[in-house]
Protein backbone atom coordinates (compact mmCIF):
# COMPACT_ATOMS: atom_id res chain seq x y z
CA UNK A 1 0.00 0.00 0.00
CA UNK A 2 1.07 3.55 -0.54
CA UNK A 3 1.95 5.98 1.58
CA UNK A 4 -1.02 8.30 1.48
CA UNK A 5 -3.15 4.95 1.07
CA UNK A 6 -1.86 4.11 4.76
CA UNK A 7 -2.37 6.92 6.29
CA UNK A 8 -5.93 7.19 4.81
CA UNK A 9 -6.53 4.10 6.35
CA UNK A 10 -5.39 4.19 8.97
CA UNK A 11 -7.53 7.16 10.33
CA UNK A 12 -10.97 5.68 8.86
CA UNK A 13 -10.23 2.69 11.36
CA UNK A 14 -9.65 5.59 13.95
CA UNK A 15 -12.44 5.96 16.75
CA UNK A 16 -11.30 9.53 17.89
CA UNK A 17 -8.80 11.06 15.61
CA UNK A 18 -5.09 10.98 17.15
CA UNK A 19 -2.81 14.54 16.37
CA UNK A 20 -1.39 14.55 12.69
CA UNK A 21 2.06 15.80 12.72
CA UNK A 22 3.71 17.33 9.58
CA UNK A 23 7.35 18.84 8.48
CA UNK A 24 7.96 21.48 6.72
CA UNK A 25 11.41 20.56 5.40
CA UNK A 26 11.58 23.59 2.91
CA UNK A 27 10.07 26.94 2.21
CA UNK A 28 12.08 26.97 -1.10
CA UNK A 29 13.63 23.91 -2.13
CA UNK A 30 16.26 24.12 -4.52
CA UNK A 31 18.37 26.66 -1.43
CA UNK A 32 19.51 24.04 0.59
CA UNK A 33 18.06 22.12 3.42
CA UNK A 34 19.80 22.08 6.63
CA UNK A 35 20.32 18.43 7.80
CA UNK A 36 20.69 18.41 11.36
CA UNK A 37 16.95 19.92 11.60
CA UNK A 38 15.48 17.84 9.13
CA UNK A 39 16.94 14.58 10.73
CA UNK A 40 15.73 16.10 13.67
CA UNK A 41 12.03 16.63 12.23
CA UNK A 42 12.09 12.78 10.99
CA UNK A 43 12.97 11.93 14.07
CA UNK A 44 9.79 13.44 15.30
CA UNK A 45 8.12 10.42 13.27
CA UNK A 46 5.93 12.87 10.94
CA UNK A 47 2.77 12.31 8.83
CA UNK A 48 3.77 13.81 5.99
CA UNK A 49 7.32 15.67 4.46
CA UNK A 50 5.69 19.24 2.55
CA UNK A 51 7.80 21.48 0.81
CA UNK A 52 6.85 25.02 -1.18
CA UNK A 53 9.39 25.39 -4.34
CA UNK A 54 8.33 28.21 -5.84
CA UNK A 55 6.85 31.76 -6.32
CA UNK A 56 5.82 34.76 -8.18
CA UNK A 57 8.56 37.12 -6.04
CA UNK A 58 11.12 35.97 -8.50
CA UNK A 59 10.01 38.23 -10.98
CA UNK A 60 8.26 37.07 -14.65
CA UNK A 61 11.89 35.85 -16.08
CA UNK A 62 11.53 32.33 -14.78
CA UNK A 63 8.11 32.05 -15.47
CA UNK A 64 8.65 33.22 -18.74
CA UNK A 65 12.00 31.53 -20.12
CA UNK A 66 10.62 27.85 -18.65
CA UNK A 67 13.86 28.32 -16.66
CA UNK A 68 14.74 27.26 -12.94
CA UNK A 69 15.82 30.28 -10.50
CA UNK A 70 17.66 27.10 -8.63
CA UNK A 71 20.94 25.43 -9.64
CA UNK A 72 20.42 21.84 -10.88
CA UNK A 73 22.72 20.62 -8.50
CA UNK A 74 21.45 22.02 -5.51
CA UNK A 75 17.97 21.20 -6.53
CA UNK A 76 19.38 17.82 -7.04
CA UNK A 77 21.00 17.33 -3.45
CA UNK A 78 17.47 18.72 -2.19
CA UNK A 79 15.23 16.55 -3.80
CA UNK A 80 17.37 13.84 -2.81
CA UNK A 81 17.51 14.40 0.86
CA UNK A 82 13.29 14.64 0.90
CA UNK A 83 12.76 11.78 -1.82
CA UNK A 84 15.25 9.53 0.33
CA UNK A 85 13.66 10.12 4.10
CA UNK A 86 9.74 9.88 2.97
CA UNK A 87 10.62 6.94 1.12
CA UNK A 88 12.71 5.19 4.12
CA UNK A 89 9.88 6.31 6.38
CA UNK A 90 7.43 5.39 4.02
CA UNK A 91 5.51 8.70 4.81
CA UNK A 92 4.14 11.09 1.91
CA UNK A 93 6.52 13.92 0.50
CA UNK A 94 4.34 16.68 -1.26
CA UNK A 95 6.21 19.41 -3.53
CA UNK A 96 4.60 22.16 -4.88
CA UNK A 97 5.32 24.88 -7.57
CA UNK A 98 8.19 22.41 -9.08
CA UNK A 99 10.81 24.17 -10.35
CA UNK A 100 10.30 27.74 -9.49
CA UNK A 101 7.68 29.15 -11.81
CA UNK A 102 5.24 26.17 -11.78
CA UNK A 103 5.01 25.80 -15.52
CA UNK A 104 5.08 22.79 -17.87
CA UNK A 105 9.21 23.13 -18.59
CA UNK A 106 9.75 23.51 -14.66
CA UNK A 107 7.61 21.06 -13.90
CA UNK A 108 9.32 18.54 -16.61
CA UNK A 109 12.43 19.48 -15.43
CA UNK A 110 12.21 18.79 -12.00
CA UNK A 111 10.60 15.32 -12.90
CA UNK A 112 13.65 14.83 -14.69
CA UNK A 113 15.79 14.96 -11.88
CA UNK A 114 13.42 12.77 -9.25
CA UNK A 115 13.84 10.01 -12.10
CA UNK A 116 17.59 10.48 -11.88
CA UNK A 117 17.31 10.35 -8.06
CA UNK A 118 15.07 7.35 -8.10
CA UNK A 119 17.50 5.24 -11.20
CA UNK A 120 20.67 6.08 -8.84
CA UNK A 121 19.23 5.27 -5.66
CA UNK A 122 17.23 1.95 -6.69
CA UNK A 123 14.12 3.87 -5.10
CA UNK A 124 10.51 2.76 -6.27
CA UNK A 125 7.39 4.80 -5.64
CA UNK A 126 4.32 5.25 -7.04
CA UNK A 127 4.65 9.24 -8.11
CA UNK A 128 1.65 11.63 -8.77
CA UNK A 129 2.08 14.70 -10.73
CA UNK A 130 -0.21 17.54 -11.51
CA UNK A 131 0.96 20.25 -14.06
CA UNK A 132 -0.53 23.56 -13.01
CA UNK A 133 -0.16 24.96 -17.16
CA UNK A 134 -4.17 27.23 -18.30
CA UNK A 135 -4.91 26.19 -21.49
CA UNK A 136 -5.20 29.26 -23.21
CA UNK A 137 -8.49 28.24 -24.54
CA UNK A 138 -9.98 27.76 -21.26
CA UNK A 139 -8.99 31.45 -20.12
CA UNK A 140 -10.63 33.14 -23.47
CA UNK A 141 -13.58 31.43 -22.62
CA UNK A 142 -13.30 32.29 -18.89
CA UNK A 143 -12.81 36.21 -20.31
CA UNK A 144 -15.94 36.07 -22.94
CA UNK A 145 -17.98 35.14 -20.14
CA UNK A 146 -16.87 37.72 -18.14
CA UNK A 147 -14.85 35.69 -15.23
CA UNK A 148 -11.80 36.69 -15.47
CA UNK A 149 -10.63 39.82 -12.97
CA UNK A 150 -7.71 41.76 -12.26
CA UNK A 151 -5.72 41.67 -8.90
CA UNK A 152 -4.28 44.78 -7.33
CA UNK A 153 -5.38 47.08 -10.27
CA UNK A 154 -4.40 44.74 -13.28
CA UNK A 155 -5.72 45.84 -16.15
CA UNK A 156 -8.33 43.87 -17.96
CA UNK A 157 -7.30 40.47 -19.78
CA UNK A 158 -7.77 40.23 -23.48
CA UNK A 159 -7.53 37.42 -25.71
CA UNK A 160 -4.46 38.79 -27.42
CA UNK A 161 -2.70 39.00 -23.68
CA UNK A 162 -3.51 35.14 -23.29
CA UNK A 163 -2.41 34.20 -26.90
CA UNK A 164 0.67 36.18 -26.78
CA UNK A 165 2.14 34.89 -23.18
CA UNK A 166 4.85 32.74 -23.10
CA UNK A 167 3.44 30.22 -20.20
CA UNK A 168 0.35 30.88 -18.07
CA UNK A 169 -0.42 29.27 -14.70
CA UNK A 170 -3.03 28.67 -12.30
CA UNK A 171 -2.62 28.11 -8.58
CA UNK A 172 -4.72 25.00 -7.82
CA UNK A 173 -5.60 24.28 -4.30
CA UNK A 174 -6.64 21.17 -1.87
CA UNK A 175 -9.71 19.69 -4.36
CA UNK A 176 -6.77 19.06 -6.80
CA UNK A 177 -4.46 17.96 -4.56
CA UNK A 178 -6.89 15.87 -2.81
CA UNK A 179 -7.58 13.76 -6.38
CA UNK A 180 -3.57 12.63 -5.78
CA UNK A 181 -4.58 11.58 -2.46
CA UNK A 182 -6.94 9.59 -3.23
CA UNK A 183 -5.22 7.63 -6.26
CA UNK A 184 -2.80 6.16 -3.53
CA UNK A 185 0.43 8.16 -4.33
CA UNK A 186 3.41 7.87 -2.17
CA UNK A 187 5.66 11.49 -3.85
CA UNK A 188 3.10 14.34 -4.72
CA UNK A 189 4.25 16.72 -7.37
CA UNK A 190 2.90 19.83 -8.82
CA UNK A 191 3.35 22.72 -11.02
CA UNK A 192 2.11 26.38 -9.48
CA UNK A 193 -0.03 25.62 -6.88
CA UNK A 194 -0.94 27.25 -3.40
CA UNK A 195 1.27 27.21 -0.98
CA UNK A 196 -0.94 26.10 2.00
CA UNK A 197 -2.31 23.34 -0.26
CA UNK A 198 0.75 21.16 0.26
CA UNK A 199 0.13 20.73 3.82
CA UNK A 200 -3.57 21.18 4.60
CA UNK A 201 -5.15 18.89 1.95
CA UNK A 202 -4.26 15.69 4.06
CA UNK A 203 -5.33 17.15 7.64
CA UNK A 204 -8.86 18.81 5.76
CA UNK A 205 -9.25 14.72 4.22
CA UNK A 206 -8.61 13.32 7.30
CA UNK A 207 -11.24 15.74 9.22
CA UNK A 208 -9.66 18.10 11.01
CA UNK A 209 -10.69 21.71 10.69
CA UNK A 210 -9.84 23.29 7.60
CA UNK A 211 -9.33 26.76 9.39
CA UNK A 212 -6.74 25.55 11.26
CA UNK A 213 -5.31 23.32 8.74
CA UNK A 214 -4.99 26.43 6.37
CA UNK A 215 -3.40 28.35 8.98
CA UNK A 216 -0.88 26.00 9.92
CA UNK A 217 0.24 25.44 6.34
CA UNK A 218 0.70 29.21 5.74
CA UNK A 219 3.14 29.30 8.55
CA UNK A 220 4.87 25.79 7.83
CA UNK A 221 5.09 26.50 3.73
CA UNK A 222 7.91 28.78 5.35
CA UNK A 223 9.88 26.50 7.09
CA UNK A 224 11.37 28.34 10.32
CA UNK A 225 10.66 31.79 9.00
CA UNK A 226 8.06 31.64 11.47
CA UNK A 227 10.95 31.75 14.38
CA UNK A 228 12.82 33.88 16.40
CA UNK A 229 15.68 33.95 14.97
CA UNK A 230 13.91 33.37 11.75
CA UNK A 231 15.32 30.65 9.27
CA UNK A 232 15.36 28.19 6.27
CA UNK A 233 15.07 24.64 9.17
CA UNK A 234 12.64 22.54 9.27
CA UNK A 235 9.60 22.80 10.94
CA UNK A 236 6.90 20.47 12.72
CA UNK A 237 3.07 21.19 13.37
CA UNK A 238 1.59 19.04 15.45
CA UNK A 239 -2.40 19.30 14.85
CA UNK A 240 -5.54 18.40 16.81
CA UNK A 241 -9.39 19.02 16.35
CA UNK A 242 -8.75 22.44 18.66
CA UNK A 243 -5.67 23.67 18.06
CA UNK A 244 -1.48 23.10 16.42
CA UNK A 245 1.73 23.31 18.02
CA UNK A 246 4.20 24.70 16.08
CA UNK A 247 8.13 23.51 16.80
CA UNK A 248 11.52 24.18 15.00
CA UNK A 249 13.62 21.45 14.76
CA UNK A 250 16.80 23.75 14.86
CA UNK A 251 17.40 24.28 18.39
CA UNK A 252 18.44 28.15 18.46
CA UNK A 253 15.15 28.78 16.69
CA UNK A 254 11.85 29.79 19.34
CA UNK A 255 8.30 30.04 18.04
CA UNK A 256 6.36 32.53 20.19
CA UNK A 257 3.28 33.96 20.44
CA UNK A 258 4.92 37.21 19.12
CA UNK A 259 7.08 36.00 15.71
CA UNK A 260 4.16 33.27 15.18
CA UNK A 261 1.26 35.98 14.70
CA UNK A 262 4.07 38.30 12.86
CA UNK A 263 4.32 35.65 10.42
CA UNK A 264 0.96 36.69 9.34
CA UNK A 265 2.18 39.90 8.09
CA UNK A 266 4.56 38.66 6.00
CA UNK A 267 4.21 38.67 1.98
CA UNK A 268 0.97 39.14 2.50
CA UNK A 269 -1.83 42.23 2.51
CA UNK A 270 -4.05 41.31 5.12
CA UNK A 271 -2.76 39.53 7.99
CA UNK A 272 -6.15 38.65 9.16
CA UNK A 273 -7.13 36.46 5.87
CA UNK A 274 -5.58 33.53 3.74
CA UNK A 275 -7.19 33.29 0.54
CA UNK A 276 -7.85 29.76 -1.00
CA UNK A 277 -9.49 29.26 -4.17
CA UNK A 278 -12.03 27.13 -2.31
CA UNK A 279 -12.64 30.06 0.44
CA UNK A 280 -10.32 32.15 3.28
CA UNK A 281 -9.64 31.34 6.25
CA UNK A 282 -10.10 34.55 8.95
CA UNK A 283 -7.83 35.39 11.92
CA UNK A 284 -9.36 37.51 13.79
CA UNK A 285 -9.82 35.28 16.87
CA UNK A 286 -6.79 33.50 16.11
CA UNK A 287 -5.09 32.87 19.76
CA UNK A 288 -1.85 32.48 20.40
CA UNK A 289 -0.11 30.92 23.71
CA UNK A 290 3.07 29.66 24.47
CA UNK A 291 3.71 26.69 25.82
CA UNK A 292 7.68 26.80 26.16
CA UNK A 293 10.09 28.50 25.62
CA UNK A 294 10.13 27.00 22.08
CA UNK A 295 6.74 26.40 21.11
CA UNK A 296 3.66 28.03 20.22
CA UNK A 297 0.00 26.55 20.54
CA UNK A 298 -2.59 28.43 17.65
CA UNK A 299 -6.01 27.77 17.48
CA UNK A 300 -9.74 30.45 16.67
CA UNK A 301 -8.94 30.83 13.04
CA UNK A 302 -12.59 30.15 11.08
CA UNK A 303 -13.04 28.99 7.56
CA UNK A 304 -15.28 30.40 5.45
CA UNK A 305 -16.15 29.06 2.64
CA UNK A 306 -16.36 30.81 -1.38
CA UNK A 307 -19.09 29.71 -2.80
CA UNK A 308 -17.20 28.87 -5.93
CA UNK A 309 -13.97 28.12 -6.85
CA UNK A 310 -11.40 30.41 -8.06
CA UNK A 311 -7.96 29.85 -9.81
CA UNK A 312 -5.50 33.42 -9.39
CA UNK A 313 -3.57 32.79 -12.66
CA UNK A 314 -0.07 34.22 -13.58
CA UNK A 315 1.53 34.64 -17.23
CA UNK A 316 4.31 36.03 -18.69
CA UNK A 317 5.18 37.55 -22.01
CA UNK A 318 8.48 37.87 -23.64
CA UNK A 319 9.23 42.06 -24.34
CA UNK A 320 12.73 41.42 -26.20
CA UNK A 321 16.13 41.01 -25.96
CA UNK A 322 17.96 42.65 -22.93
CA UNK A 323 21.88 44.03 -22.83
CA UNK A 324 23.09 46.07 -19.94
CA UNK A 325 26.63 48.14 -19.83
CA UNK A 326 27.80 48.04 -16.17
CA UNK A 327 30.34 51.21 -15.15
CA UNK A 328 30.77 53.41 -12.46
CA UNK A 329 31.94 56.91 -11.89
CA UNK A 330 33.80 59.00 -9.49
CA UNK A 331 33.74 62.67 -10.92
CA UNK A 332 31.91 65.37 -8.84
CA UNK A 333 31.30 66.46 -12.02
CA UNK A 334 30.13 64.10 -13.92
CA UNK A 335 28.20 62.91 -10.98
CA UNK A 336 26.47 66.45 -10.22
CA UNK A 337 25.79 66.20 -14.14
CA UNK A 338 25.04 62.79 -14.70
CA UNK A 339 21.47 63.12 -15.34
CA UNK A 340 21.96 65.81 -18.49
CA UNK A 341 24.72 64.00 -19.03
CA UNK A 342 22.78 60.62 -20.14
CA UNK A 343 20.20 62.12 -21.60
CA UNK A 344 22.36 63.94 -24.05
CA UNK A 345 24.57 60.95 -25.03
CA UNK A 346 21.11 59.12 -25.94
CA UNK A 347 20.52 61.66 -28.01
CA UNK A 348 23.66 61.11 -29.82
CA UNK A 349 23.14 57.29 -29.91
CA UNK A 350 19.98 57.38 -31.15
CA UNK A 351 21.43 59.14 -34.05
CA UNK A 352 24.07 56.60 -34.78
CA UNK A 353 22.05 53.61 -34.60
CA UNK A 354 18.78 54.66 -36.11
CA UNK A 355 20.57 56.23 -39.17
CA UNK A 356 19.13 53.13 -41.26
CA UNK A 357 17.01 51.26 -38.44
CA UNK A 358 13.58 52.33 -36.71
CA UNK A 359 14.47 53.35 -33.16
CA UNK A 360 12.95 49.69 -32.03
CA UNK A 361 14.38 49.66 -28.59
CA UNK A 362 14.20 51.33 -25.12
CA UNK A 363 17.15 52.12 -22.62
CA UNK A 364 16.86 52.88 -19.11
CA UNK A 365 19.70 53.73 -16.72
CA UNK A 366 19.82 53.18 -12.83
CA UNK A 367 22.42 55.37 -11.16
CA UNK A 368 22.99 53.69 -7.87
CA UNK A 369 24.23 56.03 -5.05
CA UNK A 370 21.26 58.58 -6.34
CA UNK A 371 18.18 56.94 -7.05
CA UNK A 372 18.54 53.00 -8.38
CA UNK A 373 16.74 51.25 -6.40
CA UNK A 374 14.17 54.42 -4.85
CA UNK A 375 13.74 58.14 -5.36
CA UNK A 376 15.85 60.25 -3.58
CA UNK A 377 14.50 61.90 -0.23
CA UNK A 378 14.79 65.76 -0.02
CA UNK A 379 17.60 65.34 2.38
CA UNK A 380 19.50 63.14 0.13
CA UNK A 381 23.34 63.73 -0.25
CA UNK A 382 25.27 64.01 -3.37
CA UNK A 383 27.57 60.75 -3.53
CA UNK A 384 31.20 60.37 -3.56
CA UNK A 385 30.93 57.47 -6.64
CA UNK A 386 27.62 55.90 -8.40
CA UNK A 387 27.26 52.97 -9.99
CA UNK A 388 25.34 53.02 -13.71
CA UNK A 389 23.41 50.00 -15.10
CA UNK A 390 22.26 50.99 -19.19
CA UNK A 391 19.72 48.65 -19.68
CA UNK A 392 18.74 48.06 -23.26
CA UNK A 393 15.59 46.05 -24.76
CA UNK A 394 15.61 45.66 -28.22
CA UNK A 395 13.54 43.11 -31.17
CA UNK A 396 17.30 41.24 -31.03
CA UNK A 397 20.45 40.31 -28.95
CA UNK A 398 22.47 41.89 -31.92
CA UNK A 399 20.31 44.98 -31.50
CA UNK A 400 20.30 45.68 -27.75
CA UNK A 401 23.68 44.75 -27.92
CA UNK A 402 24.84 47.08 -30.08
CA UNK A 403 22.67 50.11 -28.23
CA UNK A 404 24.63 49.57 -25.18
CA UNK A 405 28.22 48.85 -26.92
CA UNK A 406 27.50 52.26 -28.77
CA UNK A 407 26.24 53.86 -25.52
CA UNK A 408 29.04 52.92 -23.66
CA UNK A 409 32.10 54.64 -26.16
CA UNK A 410 30.51 57.68 -26.15
CA UNK A 411 29.10 57.97 -22.65
CA UNK A 412 32.63 57.19 -22.09
CA UNK A 413 34.39 59.57 -23.81
CA UNK A 414 31.61 62.54 -23.90
CA UNK A 415 32.77 66.09 -23.65
CA UNK A 416 30.17 67.23 -20.81
CA UNK A 417 30.22 70.60 -19.96
CA UNK A 418 32.47 71.81 -17.58
CA UNK A 419 35.11 68.57 -17.88
CA UNK A 420 38.42 68.45 -16.54
CA UNK A 421 38.45 65.06 -16.54
CA UNK A 422 39.51 64.01 -20.97
CA UNK A 423 41.16 60.55 -20.28
CA UNK A 424 37.30 58.95 -19.65
CA UNK A 425 33.97 59.72 -17.84
CA UNK A 426 33.54 55.61 -16.82
CA UNK A 427 35.44 53.19 -14.68
CA UNK A 428 34.59 49.54 -15.87
CA UNK A 429 35.52 46.49 -12.93
CA UNK A 430 36.02 44.56 -16.11
CA UNK A 431 35.96 44.05 -20.03
CA UNK A 432 33.34 43.76 -21.12
CA UNK A 433 31.71 45.98 -19.72
CA UNK A 434 28.61 45.00 -21.53
CA UNK A 435 26.33 41.55 -21.19
CA UNK A 436 23.68 40.27 -23.54
CA UNK A 437 21.37 39.37 -20.35
CA UNK A 438 19.25 36.93 -22.34
CA UNK A 439 15.26 37.63 -22.59
CA UNK A 440 13.27 40.13 -20.86
CA UNK A 441 9.58 39.34 -19.56
CA UNK A 442 6.79 40.65 -18.00
CA UNK A 443 3.93 39.68 -16.10
CA UNK A 444 0.90 39.74 -18.48
CA UNK A 445 -1.14 37.80 -16.14
CA UNK A 446 -1.98 38.05 -12.83
CA UNK A 447 -5.67 38.05 -12.30
CA UNK A 448 -8.52 35.70 -10.55
CA UNK A 449 -10.71 33.32 -13.06
CA UNK A 450 -13.79 31.59 -12.49
CA UNK A 451 -14.32 29.04 -15.04
CA UNK A 452 -17.17 26.28 -16.14
CA UNK A 453 -14.37 24.15 -17.28
CA UNK A 454 -12.74 23.65 -13.74
CA UNK A 455 -13.00 19.98 -14.10
CA UNK A 456 -10.50 20.17 -17.15
CA UNK A 457 -7.86 21.69 -15.04
CA UNK A 458 -5.05 20.18 -13.01
CA UNK A 459 -5.10 16.30 -14.50
CA UNK A 460 -3.94 14.10 -12.26
CA UNK A 461 -1.08 11.45 -14.02
CA UNK A 462 0.72 8.51 -12.14
CA UNK A 463 3.90 7.43 -12.40
CA UNK A 464 5.62 3.92 -10.95
CA UNK A 465 9.04 4.71 -10.52
CA UNK B 1 12.17 60.87 18.25
CA UNK B 2 12.75 58.96 14.83
CA UNK B 3 10.72 55.58 13.78
CA UNK B 4 13.55 54.09 13.51
CA UNK B 5 14.90 54.59 17.46
CA UNK B 6 11.42 52.89 18.49
CA UNK B 7 10.83 50.09 15.72
CA UNK B 8 12.02 46.19 16.16
CA UNK B 9 11.36 46.09 12.36
CA UNK B 10 10.80 48.25 9.92
CA UNK B 11 10.45 46.21 6.66
CA UNK B 12 9.43 46.06 2.59
CA UNK B 13 8.03 43.91 0.52
CA UNK B 14 5.93 42.48 -2.48
CA UNK B 15 2.76 40.99 -1.85
CA UNK B 16 1.81 39.76 -5.31
CA UNK B 17 3.68 41.86 -8.52
CA UNK B 18 1.34 44.71 -7.59
CA UNK B 19 1.56 45.52 -4.14
CA UNK B 20 4.27 46.71 -1.71
CA UNK B 21 3.88 46.42 1.87
CA UNK B 22 5.56 48.22 4.48
CA UNK B 23 5.56 46.46 8.12
CA UNK B 24 6.47 48.00 11.23
CA UNK B 25 6.79 46.26 14.55
CA UNK B 26 7.34 47.33 17.84
CA UNK B 27 8.96 45.24 20.95
CA UNK B 28 6.78 46.58 23.65
CA UNK B 29 2.69 47.51 24.12
CA UNK B 30 4.17 50.98 25.43
CA UNK B 31 6.09 51.64 22.04
CA UNK B 32 3.25 50.18 19.76
CA UNK B 33 0.37 51.93 21.85
CA UNK B 34 2.63 55.30 21.78
CA UNK B 35 3.08 55.22 18.00
CA UNK B 36 -0.96 54.29 16.99
CA UNK B 37 -2.06 57.43 19.63
CA UNK B 38 0.35 59.83 18.03
CA UNK B 39 -1.90 58.84 14.82
CA UNK B 40 1.56 59.75 13.35
CA UNK B 41 1.45 57.26 10.63
CA UNK B 42 -1.71 57.51 8.48
CA UNK B 43 -2.71 57.52 4.85
CA UNK B 44 -1.78 61.40 4.24
CA UNK B 45 2.03 61.00 5.57
CA UNK B 46 2.60 57.21 3.67
CA UNK B 47 0.95 59.20 0.73
CA UNK B 48 3.92 61.96 0.86
CA UNK B 49 6.62 59.83 1.37
CA UNK B 50 5.60 57.24 -1.88
CA UNK B 51 4.49 60.15 -3.61
CA UNK B 52 0.70 58.43 -4.26
CA UNK B 53 -2.69 59.34 -3.89
CA UNK B 54 -4.09 59.30 0.07
CA UNK B 55 -6.99 56.61 -0.65
CA UNK B 56 -4.71 53.73 -2.51
CA UNK B 57 -3.23 53.69 0.95
CA UNK B 58 -4.39 51.03 3.34
CA UNK B 59 -3.10 50.81 7.22
CA UNK B 60 -4.00 47.93 9.25
CA UNK B 61 -3.33 47.71 13.34
CA UNK B 62 -2.38 44.47 14.06
CA UNK B 63 -1.73 44.20 17.57
CA UNK B 64 -0.92 40.69 18.28
CA UNK B 65 2.39 41.36 16.68
CA UNK B 66 2.68 45.03 18.09
CA UNK B 67 2.61 45.65 14.39
CA UNK B 68 1.54 47.77 11.63
CA UNK B 69 1.17 46.42 8.19
CA UNK B 70 0.47 49.02 5.41
CA UNK B 71 0.39 47.84 1.19
CA UNK B 72 0.47 50.52 -1.09
CA UNK B 73 0.11 49.49 -4.75
CA UNK B 74 3.40 49.77 -6.89
CA UNK B 75 3.90 52.04 -10.08
CA UNK B 76 5.59 49.16 -11.52
CA UNK B 77 4.30 45.66 -11.62
CA UNK B 78 7.42 43.59 -10.62
CA UNK B 79 9.67 42.69 -12.64
CA UNK B 80 8.52 45.02 -15.96
CA UNK B 81 10.82 46.86 -18.10
CA UNK B 82 12.11 49.62 -15.79
CA UNK B 83 11.44 48.63 -12.53
CA UNK B 84 14.39 49.16 -9.66
CA UNK B 85 12.97 46.51 -7.04
CA UNK B 86 12.02 43.21 -8.01
CA UNK B 87 10.80 41.67 -4.59
CA UNK B 88 10.29 45.12 -3.27
CA UNK B 89 12.77 44.95 -0.26
CA UNK B 90 14.15 47.92 -0.37
CA UNK B 91 11.28 50.46 -0.20
CA UNK B 92 11.35 51.10 3.77
CA UNK B 93 14.21 53.17 4.28
CA UNK B 94 12.44 56.67 3.76
CA UNK B 95 10.23 55.29 6.99
CA UNK B 96 13.31 55.35 9.50
CA UNK B 97 13.26 59.42 9.87
CA UNK B 98 9.16 59.93 10.73
CA UNK B 99 9.12 61.46 13.87
CA UNK B 100 7.06 60.50 16.59
CA UNK B 101 5.55 62.83 18.57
Amino acid sequence: MSATGRILKEFAGLKTRRPLKLLGASGQLGYGIPTPAFQAGLERKPDLIGCDMGSIDIGPYYLGSGNMATARESTKRDLRKVLIAARLHDIPLVIGSAGSAGGAPHLEQTLAIVREIAKEGGLHFRLGVIAGDIPKDIIIDAIRAQGVVGIDGMPALTEDDVLGAAHIVGQMGMSSFEQAFKADIDVLITGRACDTAIFSTLPVMLGFPIGLSVHLAKIIECASLCCLPGGRDSILATLDDESFVLESMAPQRRATPTSVAAHSLYEQNDPYVIIEPEGRAVLNEAKYEQIDERRTRISGAQWLEAPQITIKIEGSTRVGERAILLCGAADPIFIKNHEEILRDVTKVVRDLVCEDAPEDYTLFWRVFGVNGVTDPLPDAVTPSEICMTIECIAPTTARASEVVRTMKQYLLHFGYEGRLSTGGNLAFAFTPPEISVGTAYKFSVYHIMTTARLSELFQLKIEEL
Amino acid sequence: MYLQDIARVIRSKNAGPRCTTLDIMFNSDEDYNRVIQSKVINQALIAKLYDMPADQVNIIEYPMSRALKIAIPRKITAGDPGDRDVYGAQQHARLFKVEIV
